[in-house]
């Protein structure tokens, strides 16, 4: 795992490769080994492919030894494995900081982030009705994907407003917060998955494993620097909020994560009924207090910031739900029964399809099933039917499965996982050079 | 329970390999692309006679045809930083290379948009690839077809 990542890291640094976006030089320093050569497609994909088989064997062995210790003990559960906790922790911690120290990877994203910023803060631009295009003398603007030059921001405004302090850093400043960023939230992210799993009875080192060691983790969510690692980390921390029945701030958070990306309210239906459930129409009131109060306090906050358009994240959702991508599961399919992409009547389909998935897990969460489970798995559901998938957005429900009991779902999202690395090859089997 | 725990592990190993199928068959379609990608850059390199590797290409992802625009400098140097020309490329397959249906030229270190984009020949011309001509010089004869399938390559700016 480590080889393969300082090979990636080291050859990204070098530049002129089509897995590193155009960017500022912020990981010069490394070119100074003579180590690296310029990532190639090949390359990155035998690292990709190295780390993930490695990935794969760790967790193995972890989750045998667990199991093991599991059975030993009358199937109650073990804290521990005999796995040394300092090698795992030493092993995720050393995987971060690497990543953390080379250049943005895979992913122009981090640019978007930072237009949006300077357009509020440097240039007066609201980024709720206006793409990066409106700042076209701005230095990060040749930095931006092509594709979202004219695109509006789609994240929550409790983002874009804790992006605003990063804008008077220039470009390299503000690429090097961003990093920071994401490497603070993933740590959190990974402590807060360490502490439920504990909580829960299940294997701490296994779980911190299955996240933190994640290749698509390390590689495609801190490697770009991506704003979904500030989701996951409020997400875990409304479930360890809820798991130790605080509600207030289980409801806060997870509306703060819902603040940042819309998509964190996927817990929203589930931790509800869990309590509906267990405490009836009093038992919903702490969490009700919560979501109510954060949400009163970001709307007056967005309304400031940025007037109406702020507050509509549903307008921008629609948007971005029309988006399709070729990595996209509906787009393989779509291709696989003959037809060019997807479709509007496609798009309605899936909607129908994820909406019967989120009834059919309702029910479930109202008949005792774990209810931090059925949010991972609608989680799971949106990236599968989402016609606009990328590789970090597989690694939402994955926190949340590393610290239930029912292990079907972690294996659904390595499966699907498994399969987005599978649809990367073709570089490898037919070299375009 | 156990029924229910039965069913939705049936579904879900079902959509496994739906999804599983689906992403193989995706693999090997693009393999299939590759190779007409590396007919374009063949053919790119065999058209200007410079054996550059940093080329960009462009592939028809909105029309869904098979048309691709292959851009490189037009002399040695850092990508980007130059001239660059830029082939649109079509047709099946022949002997490892493809069609030149036209092109244009880039300025150096400006994004490809048809503002941006001069010296325009072959289909580039037809499919506004290009912005509109000036009005024509009347002393300046056209030295090559703008409709013939392998267009002569004009020259660059300078």
């Amino acid at each position: 795992m480590l080889a393969a990542l300082v090979e990636i890291v080291l050859d990204g640094a070098v530049g002129h490769s089509p897995l590193i976006p155009k960017s500022p030089d912020i990981s010069a320093w490394l070119r100074g080994t003579g180590i690296g050569e310029r990532l190639g497609y090949r390359v990155f994909l035998i690292a990709l492919i190295a780390f993930s088989g490695a990935y794969a064997g760790i967790l193995a062995l972890v989750g045998r030894a667990a199991k093991g210790r599991g059975s030993a003990d009358g199937g109650q559960g073990s804290a521990t494995t005999h796995i040394p906790v300092r090698w795992a922790i030493g092993l995720v911690g050393a995987l971060q900081v690497i990543v953390f120290l080379g250049p943005i990877l895979i992913s122009t994203d981090v640019f978007s982030y930072i237009a949006y910023a300077r357009m509020g803060v440097v240039h007066g631009v609201n980024p709720y009705t206006h793409g990066p295009r409106a700042i076209l003398g701005d230095p990060v603007y040749r930095y931006v994907g092509n594709d979202w030059k004219h695109v509006a921001t789609a994240y929550g405004p409790l983002y874009t407003l804790l992006s605003y302090p990063l804008a008077p850093l220039g470009v390299v400043g503000a690429v090097w917060g961003m990093k920071l960023y994401a490497l603070l939230t993933g740590a959190g992210t990974l402590l807060l998955t360490w502490r439920g799993a504990a909580r829960r009875g299940l294997d701490p080192v296994f779980a911190l494993l299955a996240v933190g060691a994640n290749p698509l983790w390390v590689i495609y969510g801190l490697g770009g620097a991506h704003n979904d690692l500030i989701m996951t980390f409020l997400m875990m921390g409304a479930v360890s909020f809820a798991l130790v029945e605080r509600d207030i701030e289980a409801g806060a958070t997870v509306m703060a994560g819902t603040l940042v990306k819309a998509t964190a309210a996927a817990l929203l239906p589930f931790m509800v009924l869990a309590r509906l459930r267990m405490g009836g129409v009093g038992g919903v009131r702490g969490l009700a207090l919560g979501i109510v109060g954060a949400l009163a306090l970001a709307t007056l906050a967005a309304l400031a910031a940025f007037g109406v358009h702020g507050i509509d994240i549903v307008a921008a959702l629609n948007r971005d739900a029309a988006f399709v991508s070729t990595d996209s599961f509906p787009t393989e399919v779509a291709h696989l029964f003959g037809k060019p992409g997807v479709f509007p009547v496609d798009h309605a389909l899936l909607k129908l399809g994820l909406g019967m998935v989120v009834v059919y897990l309702l029910a479930c969460t109202w008949r005792g099933y774990d209810w931090v489970a059925a949010s991972g798995w609608t989680l799971l559901a949106i990236t599968v039917t989402s016609s606009w998938l990328l590789a970090w957005y597989t690694l939402w429900p994955l926190p949340l499965a590393a610290i239930v009991r029912d292990r079907r779902l972690l294996c659904a999202i390595l499966a699907v996982q498994v399969l987005f690395v599978v649809h990367q090859i073709s570089p490898l089997l037919a070299p375009v050079t | 329970m156990k029924e229910a725990r039965l069913i939705e592990a049936t579904l879900l190993i079902l959509l496994v390999i739906l999804l599983a199928v689906a992403s193989v068959h995706d693999v090997a379609r693009q393999v299939g692309v590759n190779h007409r990608l590396v007919a374009d850059l063949r053919t790119w390199r065999q058209r200007t006679g410079h054996a550059y590797h940093e080329l960009t290409i462009e592939q028809d992802i909105k029309g869904h045809s098979t048309r691709e625009t292959v851009c490189g400098n037009t002399s040695p140097g850092s990508p980007d930083k130059l001239t660059q020309l830029c082939l649109t490329i079509g047709g099946p397959v022949r002997n490892g290379r493809r069609t030149v249906l036209g092109g244009y030229y880039l300025p150096p270190e400006l994004l490809d948009v048809r503002a941006n984009r001069y010296g325009c020949f072959g289909s580039a011309l037809s499919s506004e690839l290009c912005p509109p001509a000036p009005a024509p010089a009347p002393a300046a004869p056209s030295t090559h077809s703008p409709t013939s399938a392998n267009p002569r390559l004009p020259g660059g700016r300078g």
